[in-house]
């Protein structure tokens, strides 16, 4: 079933991958699924060694370097003839797409507008949101 | 309960015989029922896949050798074709990866007998829905470019140390990194419910997972009523449309509903 069955390609937009290498099976299924008590369960052998690192661990001082150095490389982009408030509001204003629904264009309004405005914020956070829907 | 055990296919004969040195590899808990396992489903070391339990729940397990030597990528890759293909052809509660059992009695006694009600549950609502994982991330150049404008600080900072040896101002560089990570935080929490606000009322239950990186936005399981998965899809397709200029969606999908068991 990873295998992908037929579907509409809209707009194209939607990046949709078959899980077919070790690192998507790895991401989808580590760690999980129900636990069976250890004392019964027989792990395979080396399946810690398994566990991916590539998770960042944000607050070190290596990560902000990182992201010094990213943002420090963006003179590609401000060197292309434009500077970056001009590109920054040039991605406010284009794309608007012919077909979506109001949701959706709701959407891109609150993710395109007032980029650089520091007051806004999330009416909720997601994440507590789990299971809210299960009684609808 | 009265313990039965089907097998799944018939020629189970050919795997090794229960004993101290083989054991049950168990992919996951089902329905048992005419037809429940697909036909010449075979997992781990291509040992075809049985089915162990009650009349009500059942283990899908195969015969595994306890001594085996460790591998990996076989493995992973067999437990989730199995669980893709059950997922396929009904509900199914995926068990953590590399679970085994040592014989039969310990399945039915520690695995289906105190857990029955538990899983019938769980089946029952799993029952015609299937998981996807959505994860979003952003264009690191776009996203990175909104923060130092949207920012003096952070846009006097990178002017100071962006023509620096590598060697050189050292501090100025964390202090940027620490500005750019927080802003992308707040960033990222704004967007993140934008982005889940669209989602939400297509999907029937979600759940966080872990993501990580610079361009990290949102990584979610959804579960999806059958039903509504083309209104879903093509939701989704619609978002991502919108979005495009700043951010990327990756939809994965069906897979078993391994975020949806209630797991750790």
């Amino acid at each position: 079933m990873t295998v992908q069955t037929s579907h509409r390609r809209g707009g194209g937009y939607l990046e949709r991958p078959a899980p077919s290498g070790l690192a998507d099976v790895i991401e989808i299924i580590l760690d999980k699924g129900i636990v069976i008590d250890a004392y019964v369960r027989v792990s395979l052998v080396g399946i810690e060694l398994l566990t991916i690192d590539a998770r960042i661990v944000i607050a070190s001082v290596d990560t902000y370097l990182r992201f010094a150095e990213a943002t420090n490389r963006l003179d590609l982009y401000e060197k292309g003839g434009k500077d970056l408030s001009e590109f920054v509001g040039d991605m406010a204003e284009g794309g608007a797409s012919k077909k979506t629904s109001g949701a959706v264009k709701g959407v891109k309004r609150a993710l395109t507008s007032g980029s650089d405005d520091e007051e806004r914020r999330p009416a909720r956070k997601s994440s507590s949101r789990r299971r809210q829907t299960e009684d609808a | 309960m009265t313990p039965v055990v089907t097998s799944g296919t018939d020629q189970d004969i050919d795997g090794p015989e229960e004993s101290a040195d083989t054991g049950y590899y168990v992919y996951g808990v089902v329905k048992p029922g005419e037809g429940r396992l697909p036909e010449g489903l075979t997992g781990l070391d291509q040992q075809p896949v049985e089915l162990v339990g009650s009349d009500t729940v059942a283990a899908v397990v195969g015969r595994i050798g306890l001594d085996r030597p460790p591998g990996r990528r076989a493995e992973l890759v067999a437990h989730s074709e199995v669980l893709d293909a059950l997922a396929a052809t009904g509900p199914v509660v995926p068990i953590q990866f590399g679970s085994v059992m040592e014989d039969e009695a310990s399945i039915l006694d520690v695995l289906i007998a105190p857990n029955e009600d538990y899983f019938a549950v769980l089946l029952e609502e799993l029952t015609g829905r299937v998981q996807f994982n959505l994860r979003a991330s952003y264009h690191e150049h776009v996203v990175l470019a909104e923060v130092v404008a949207a920012d003096p600080e952070i846009a006097e900072l990178r002017e100071r140390t962006r023509d620096l040896p590598e060697d050189a101002g050292y501090r100025d560089r964390v202090r940027l990194g620490e500005l750019v990570a927080r802003a992308l935080e707040d960033k990222r929490a704004y967007d993140a419910a934008v982005l889940m606000d669209a989602v939400v009322p297509y999907v029937v239950d979600h759940v966080p997972r872990e993501g990580a990186g610079i361009d990290q936005l949102l990584d979610v399981a959804l579960l999806v009523d059958e039903e509504r998965r083309a209104e879903f899809e093509e939701q989704l397709e619609g978002l991502a449309e919108a979005v495009h200029e700043r951010i990327r969606l990756r939809l994965v999908g069906p897979v078993a509903p391994y975020d949806f068991v209630g797991g750790q």
